[in-house]
């Protein structure tokens, strides 16, 4: 009887705190661990994200950074942190399903519970202003005349920029040479410089770099309100949607209903189009993919098609 | 132009540049608190402010933790922010003999001096410098990197052989972890802690620091001789010591200014280049190691100029010159502030309204540096050895951890801070080991990213040795490379053999003997290197499989050299064995406690422990309660101060 009177006792107690949870969550600041740098696309999301969050949920966003390995440091350690919903981390596609294939990285695929998939950089072939490239037309064009001799810069290897020049040249029918950089920073810089011929990026490096680059076509459904003029590669005839998803993700001990509530949270700032001005003028796209099954029919056909990619980059075995 | 500078001198932005130095001087005087942490807790307090008050406030951070970096370099021969590596090697020695106020002035000027020319740079020459820049490519980083690795025969106390092996020690070290040109996991021995490789600010604590603690509680003898009478800061000393060291003053600020401009550098690059120039021109560069104000003032310069150099490229072409550019970029982008081309062109107001505000708060780095570098002297030279060895070592347990906030860091820390203590015994001077770990990823991937360019154009030699900027590099590094050896060469030219001059004295056999174990240890890890590269692929192989075939080359010519001339290159160290061991011992304890106890909690145990170790003379039970209690205080302000104002999740437990 007295037991009974206790499990009873407990189990009211873990129920009436994970609805008390979920009420008043957030009830202190969250921390935003992000798993690079400071400075790159996820740094600079989670900044433009952090003014509206304090705004709409009266408490602060507190960003982090945990670099190494690509992104491994800090996933590895996603889920040693606390399940309350006040620590978050960033997540980027295709790294957390590219990079545990690739080794011993000190997380699965699995381990990472994404939460909300918020935007993506869609992929963009980038030359320089004075290249005497002028369309993409052009680009595959030299490429066939000049098998391997196309150097290409992109961010790492195993990355969207790299698994998209794989694509293309097997679409394009081409062989051009992959050159791995440190971060997007130094690819662009290699083709500012004129180090390479062209760039694997994103359209963030357009809105960026403004008129000393000229991108010869976007990885999109449709073109990118803030570059009318630049075609995608569906226009062009290559079927190609694809780029670095980015989107955070909680510790596997955090409960259903705050997972629920953050979803909701992150969508909340994703409409307004305050914010949505913003990512656009950055060069960035929107996507919106709710917690449940919204993101694991989205997990499932990325980690698909990504995975086909990485193989034929030979990045997997 | 004008009225940017009224707009940049308004009393509020004067305010924010004062205090912005002097919290950035605090923090970068601390070793494990960087300038791009001190920015980064900033930005959220930013997006409440007009943009051009918020690039004064950051900037003013910043350049004050570059300044303030140098503290620790010279009280405590350990880089307080990674841009002040190359001010330990003369930093520390003046203040050992006790200049330590001169050598803190001197850096103060030289530094105000250096980021002046710096911001003077960024005002007028811009756009050019921008444009130079971009022509430097992979292989002329590859080559850069190469350039500051002739440092070694410089940092090898006497030692060249040793110098060298050491060396490849630090570019195996830099291998370790998730390679970013070709994303193979190499040489973790399957631990997840060292997958984001070796992180280079725990590893300056661990190599510099530790040894210094190690040390310190050895003998009763005092840190840093005192001075022999109060002279405060001896300004009119420093300014002489700055005039006579004019042209080095200017070359290494301009060299600070470039290799600023440089994206993928940065402050220690430029410190380590100015400081092998300045050896090099030097009229007695065997005076450089020693205690020569010359390499404070070539680092010090050189360091503080990257702030305004590495603005450049952030400015001009979105492109960050320096990790706290990029997080200045992130807030500026929140701000709607666009950076790129169009900058100086769209948003003029706000750029050169910051760039006057970065050149105010350089001449406010006089005043307040000074003052703020005549506490920290007074403190570190008065407190006695038993409150000094607790709270430095509580700092570089909480600085490590605070880098990624990870306990792991500060365990590969210690461990560093151990292999370093024993190799320096064991005379391979801890320096070359650094600069082998910060310069081995820059020249990894320029070497590879060259490579393979080089094949897509098929001209591999052209894109080594065909580009007239890398063959200027190339140059440089010869005459570097050959200069310390010019008198022995002489000498053989003359025909006589004086390079083995000093050795008549043999050595003993077990001396010998321990020698050889030193020497083979590094060759088994040159050994382990070369069976495990065997499993990677040809691009994260190629790099790490030449420095270990070179070591282990290296390591064949000591032994050789060793068995004919019977010379042993060891430190006597003298001292108390049990109180040196314990040091790490406690430390490594520590590590241990801090998820039971939390981290202050843990942080005062391990500073109690500490107190006893270094505590020689008998104490009255009162003034061991006044020690007791300000060693506890000051190390729970710090946990607080990190936990509460640095927002670093510091593990909590009891507290």
């Amino acid at each position: 009887m007295r037991k009974a009177f206790y499990v009873a006792a407990v189990i009211a107690t873990a129920l009436g705190s994970g609805a008390a949870m979920a009420a008043d969550y957030p009830s202190k600041s969250v921390d935003y661990v992000i798993p690079f740098g400071p400075g790159g696309e996820s740094d600079v999301t989670a900044r433009l994200q952090q003014p509206y969050f304090k705004d709409k949920f009266g408490q602060d966003l507190v960003v982090s950074y945990k670099p190494g390995g690509g992104g491994a440091v800090g996933w590895s350690q996603l889920n040693g942190m606390g399940g309350d919903g006040h620590s978050i981390m960033g997540i980027n596609l295709p790294h957390i399903v590219v990079k545990p294939k690739q080794g011993e990285v000190g997380f699965q695929t699995e381990d990472v519970t994404a939460v909300y998939m918020f935007h993506y950089t869609p992929d963009a072939i980038v030359v320089n202003a004075n290249s005497n490239l002028k369309s993409l037309q052009d680009l595959v064009d030299y490429a066939k005349a000049n098998p391997k001799r196309l150097t290409m810069s992109g961010s790492g290897k195993g990355t969207a920029n790299h698994l998209a020049q794989v694509i293309f040249d097997q679409m394009a029918y081409i062989e051009t040479t992959y050159v791995a950089f440190k971060g997007t920073g130094a690819a662009v810089t290699a083709l500012l410089g004129n180090q390479v011929a062209a760039e694997w990026g994103y359209t963030t490096v357009g809105a960026k770099q403004g008129d000393k680059v000229r991108m010869l076509a976007v990885a999109m459904e449709e073109r990118h309100p803030a570059f009318p003029d630049v075609p995608t590669f569906k226009e062009l005839g290559y079927d190609m949607v694809s780029g670095a998803y980015r989107g955070i993700a909680v510790p596997k001990s955090t409960p259903e209903d705050v997972r629920q509530a953050l979803s909701g949270m992150i969508a909340e700032i994703n409409a307004d189009p305050a914010f949505q001005k913003q990512m656009l003028d950055g060069g960035f796209a929107m996507v919106d993919v709710a917690y449940g099954a919204d993101m694991d029919a989205f997990m499932a056909e990325k980690s698909t098609e990504y995975l086909a990619a990485a193989k034929n980059a030979d990045v997997i075995d | 132009m004008f009225d940017y500078l009224i707009a940049a001198f308004s009393p509020f932005n004067i305010l924010l540049a004062v205090l912005g130095v002097a919290a950035g001087t605090v923090i970068g005087s601390i070793p494990g608190l960087t300038a791009t942490m001190a920015v980064a807790v900033l930005v959220p307090i930013t997006f409440s402010m007009q943009p051009d008050s918020a690039l004064i406030l950051m900037g003013a951070i910043y350049t004050g933790a570059i300044y303030g970096g140098a503290y620790a370099a010279i009280l405590l021969n350990t880089p307080g922010t990674p841009s002040a590596i190359a001010t330990t090697f003369d930093g520390y020695p003046m203040a050992k003999r006790g200049d330590g106020d001169l050598a803190i002035s001197i850096a103060c000027l030289s530094s105000v001096v250096g980021g002046l020319i710096g911001a003077l740079a960024l005002l007028f020459l811009a756009p050019p410098l921008a444009d130079a820049a971009l022509a430097f490519g992979p292989v002329e980083y590859f080559w850069l990197a190469v350039f500051g690795l002739s440092l070694i025969a410089a940092l090898s106390d006497g030692d060249f052989l040793k110098g060298v092996i050491a060396a490849c020690f630090g570019l195996l070290l830099a291998m370790i972890g998730i390679s970013e040109t070709s994303a193979e996991v190499r040489f973790t021995f399957g631990s997840n802690t060292l997958l984001g490789g070796i992180e280079v600010v725990s590893a300056l604590i661990g190599l510099y620091c530790i040894p210094v603690l190690i040390d310190l509680v050895a003998t009763p003898d005092r840190h840093l001789n005192p001075p022999e009478a109060q002279r405060g800061i001896r300004l009119p000393e420093a300014l002489k010591t700055l005039a006579r060291n004019k042209w080095n003053l200017l070359r290494s600020s301009v060299i600070g200014t470039f290799v600023g401009a440089l994206p993928g550098a940065g402050g220690s690059i430029a410190g380590l280049v100015a400081y092998s120039e300045a050896r090099r021109s030097a009229k007695d560069s065997n005076a450089y190691g020693k205690g020569e104000p010359g390499g404070v003032i070539a680092t010090e310069s050189a360091n503080n100029a990257t702030v305004g150099g590495g603005f450049i490229p952030t400015l001009v072409l979105g492109i960050p010159g320096t990790p706290p550019d990029a997080v200045i970029l992130g807030a500026l982008l929140v701000q709607g502030v666009r950076t790129g081309p169009t900058l100086f062109t769209d948003g003029a107001n706000i750029v050169y309204t910051f760039i006057f505000g970065l050149l105010l708060a350089t001449l406010l780095m006089l005043p307040v540096g000074l003052l703020i570098g005549r506490f920290a002297y007074g403190a570190i030279v008065r407190a006695p050895k038993s409150a000094l060895v607790p709270i430095v070592a509580f700092m570089t347990v909480i600085g490590a951890f605070a880098i990624r906030n990870s306990l792991s860091d500060v365990l590969i820390m210690i461990v560093l801070g151990i292999v370093g203590w024993v190799a320096s015994k064991r005379g391979f001077s801890v320096s070359p080991i650094v600069l082998g770990l910060i310069l081995g990823r820059i020249a990894e991937q320029g070497f590879v990213q060259s490579w393979t360019i080089g094949e897509a154009l098929g001209d591999l030699w052209g894109q080594f040795f065909g580009r007239p900027l890398s063959l200027v590099i190339i140059a440089m590094t010869l005459i570097t490379f050959i200069y310390p050896f010019a008198p022995k060469i002489k000498g053989l030219l003359r025909g006589k053999n004086n390079g083995a001059g000093q050795q008549s004295e043999r050595a003993s056999w077990p001396a010998i003997a321990s020698e050889l174990v030193s020497l083979l240890a590094f060759a088994l890890i040159a050994g382990i290197v070369l069976v495990q590269s065997g499993a990677l692929n040809a691009e994260a192989a190629v790099f790490p499989q030449t420095i270990a075939w070179g070591m282990a080359v290296f390591v064949v010519i000591a032994i050789v050299r060793l068995l004919t001339t019977r010379h042993v290159s060891a430190m006597a160290s003298g001292g108390s064995v049990a109180r040196r061991t314990a040091v790490p011992v406690i430390m490594l304890a520590t590590v241990g406690l801090v998820p039971l106890l939390g981290f202050g909690a843990a942080g005062a145990v391990m500073g109690l422990a500490l107190i006893f170790v270094a505590q020689y003379e008998k104490q009255s039970l009162r003034a061991t309660c006044i020690l007791v209690a300000c060693v506890v205080a000051v190390i729970a302000a710090f946990t607080l101060g990190f936990r509460n104002v640095l927002d670093v999740p510091l593990p909590g437990g009891l507290f």
